[in-house]
């Protein structure tokens, strides 16, 4: 993967979502306009419906794998972008030991940039023992740290990992939300095989993209290359057993995948009430097909016997 | 005369997917109005006639429409409704088929559809558009009061009821719906809502629809109905069905679908329903209008994923 500009722009794009599904009180994320301080033009409710359902699965899991380990733990991002997740766990007194996320220089300046410049995002790094050190596209804090990196470099990766004080030892979550689907799936494996080779007690989260063979998928794939975004890891988003496989085939003990239609019903009865109150979807179909055609996969090495393959959704 | 070669000019200029004029609108508008307020709630057509589904903006596939099915006044066309909203042209594309309407009245036929609304065109584009094409929403504002004034069905020579959702629990006859007031809003809920938000459902009776507005209804319902007003077909659009068109019933209710690759993301192709004068029918299934065709628009817009 090039830092291609198409590919960067998809974070502009994702955070321009979110902060619309924010500001209409889909789910709670004080931080997101921090980060994406322009008024988002208006997006469909089926958009709004299918990142409320990704944010918040992605959550489950996290607080999950929190809780498992209670804090005890390290989380890595890949392609975080302008991810407000560490916040979001900060608020909620769930952070972990560390929190190290990587993505192009491009945004990592950009993010730099605006937790330099916000006190809400700074105070949440702030620790009397640690002196935050922001230089112009990295920050490293006691538990927060920021990186350049591409990670289909593994070398590279692991010296950036290394200089965040990242402990191999230590239960690590790994989260990659539509990255993976951008590197070719020979420089995917290579990653998920260096992780796995490194970290004895990991898990994965992945959400992309999944079910692409078909029309729909078609139409994503030549959409997207007409802005540039290139979906050059595809072949690893065939089906739910390719979204496995990546997995078994590269050291991961277990793994499991579902479609985000799966798991959009599973998500808490109440709140999902509560959220489809919010717009009137005009047509239900167009939801259905797009969560048929995301997913949200995991794999786990468990050699700290922390119960990982109970991780599930619901 | 003037009137009419004006007409004529504007008709050109959206077909080559340019807005006309504000004030241009506003008497295209009031012109439109004279028309559709003499047309019945229930508006006869006779056959032969060419029924086509939702547009919902999608210019350059309307036009592939008329090159696949010919075009006005040659083709006499009944639209089902849903022209605005979710493609990136429901502007042009509403006015075009308006000005059509003007020009050819006996010609052209446009029914409602839920898209026609005030409150969902907030949600789902044809608002955001016009503020962005016009720098206001007057020309909103003129749309959608003409909106008002669309019929809420058609009968193709007393045999085809076409509508663009359904059937609602409080109709059973086609009389009952030529009493209904239709110069309003759709409201949310009520005969006038059923008929533009409905959708048949393999049950019985009726059901709560997922959409949040009109009902399911059951093969049961729908032979009743079409036995007490002796119509042989109900005819429809409002679902998007990846193969253009669907039965349902056997062949009791159609769904008929013209907006190709919907949404711009869909993958799904449109179809339109030929009626010859003895009201045989033949399907005309088409794709979405290629690239090269949609010239180059200032800024490429993109259709919406998960990034």
């Amino acid at each position: 993967m090039s830092a291609d500009p198409g590919v960067i722009g998809t974070n502009d794009d994702a955070s321009s979502c979110k902060r619309f599904a924010v500001d209409k009180g889909y789910w709670s994320d004080p931080y997101i306009s921090l980060f994406m301080q322009k008024l988002p033009s208006r997006k469909a409710p089926e958009i709004s419906r299918g990142y409320y359902a990704r944010v918040t699965s992605i959550q489950i899991i996290i607080e999950k794998f929190l809780q498992m380990t209670q804090n005890n733990c390290q989380i890595v991002s890949f392609g975080a972008g302008f991810d407000t997740l560490y916040w979001r766990l900060f608020d909620k007194g769930l952070t972990p030991k560390k929190f190290v996320e990587v993505d192009f220089e491009q945004v990592t300046t950009r993010k730099c940039h605006f937790i330099k410049s916000k006190k809400q995002l700074l105070d949440a790094l702030t620790c009397e023992e640690t002196d935050i050190m922001i230089s112009k596209n990295e920050l490293h804090s006691a538990k927060y740290h920021l990186v350049c990196a591409n990670i289909a470099n593994t070398a590279q990766l692991e010296s950036k990992l290394t200089a965040s004080g990242i402990d191999r030892s230590l239960p690590t979550l790994f989260l990659s939300e539509c990255v993976l689907v951008y590197v070719d799936v020979e420089g995917s494996n290579k990653l998920l095989k260096w992780i796995s080779d490194n970290f004895p007690t990991a898990l994965f989260l992945n959400y992309e993209q999944i079910n692409m063979t078909d029309a729909f998928g078609q139409v994503m794939i030549e959409n997207l290359k007409a802005r540039d975004c290139v979906l050059s890891g595809a072949a690893a988003c065939a089906n739910v057993n390719t979204q496995m496989d990546r997995f078994l085939n590269n050291g991961w003990s277990g793994a499991d995948c579902l479609d985000m239609s799966t798991v959009y019903k599973c998500l808490p009865q109440s709140d999902l009430q509560r959220i489809e109150r919010i717009e009137m979807l005009d047509e239900r179909e167009l939801l259905d097909q797009l969560l048929y055609h995301y997913c949200l996969a995991w794999a786990y090495k468990d050699t700290a016997d922390l119960g990982l393959h109970t991780i599930s959704i619901s | 005369m003037s009137d009419m070669s004006d007409l004529d000019r504007q008709i050109e200029q959206l077909q080559r997917c340019e807005v006309i004029k504000e004030s241009e609108v506003k008497a295209l508008c009031a012109k439109a109005r004279e028309i559709l307020v003499e047309e019945g709630n229930v508006q006869a057509v006779d056959a032969p006639v060419t029924v086509c589904g939702d547009i919902h903006g999608q210019f350059y596939d309307l036009k592939e429409l008329f090159k696949v099915g010919g075009k006005v006044p040659e083709t006499n066309y009944l639209f089902m409704g849903d022209f605005v909203d979710r493609g990136f042209y429901s502007v042009e594309t509403f006015l075009l088929l308006l000005a059509l309407k003007v020009r050819y009245p006996d010609r052209i036929t446009l029914i409602r559809g839920n898209h026609e609304s005030r409150q969902i065109t907030q949600v789902y584009g044809f608002y955001d558009e016009c503020l962005r094409k016009y720098g206001s929403i007057t020309v909103w504002r003129y749309c959608t009061e003409i909106f008002d004034y669309l019929s809420l069905s058609a009968i193709v020579d007393g045999k085809i009821f076409c509508v663009h959702g359904g059937l609602s629990p409080s109709i059973t006859s086609l009389d009952q719906i030529r009493q209904i007031d239709r110069k309003q809003e759709v409201p949310h809920d009520g005969p006038m809502c059923d008929l533009l938000w409905s959708d048949p459902e393999d049950m019985q009776g009726w059901g709560v629809s997922p959409r949040g507005a009109g009902y399911l209804f059951g093969s049961d319902v729908v032979n009743t109905f079409c036995q007490e007003n002796e119509v042989d077909l109900i005819c429809r659009a409002h679902q998007l069905v990846m193969e253009g068109y669907k039965w349902h019933f056997g062949e009791m209710v159609l769904t008929v679908w013209s907006a190709p690759n919907y949404c711009y993301r869909c993958g799904n192709v449109a179809a339109i329903l030929e009626l010859d004068e003895n009201l045989k029918r033949d399907f005309t299934i088409f794709e979405a209008a290629p690239q090269e065709s949609r010239g180059i628009p200032s800024k490429k817009p993109q259709p919406d994923y998960f990034l």
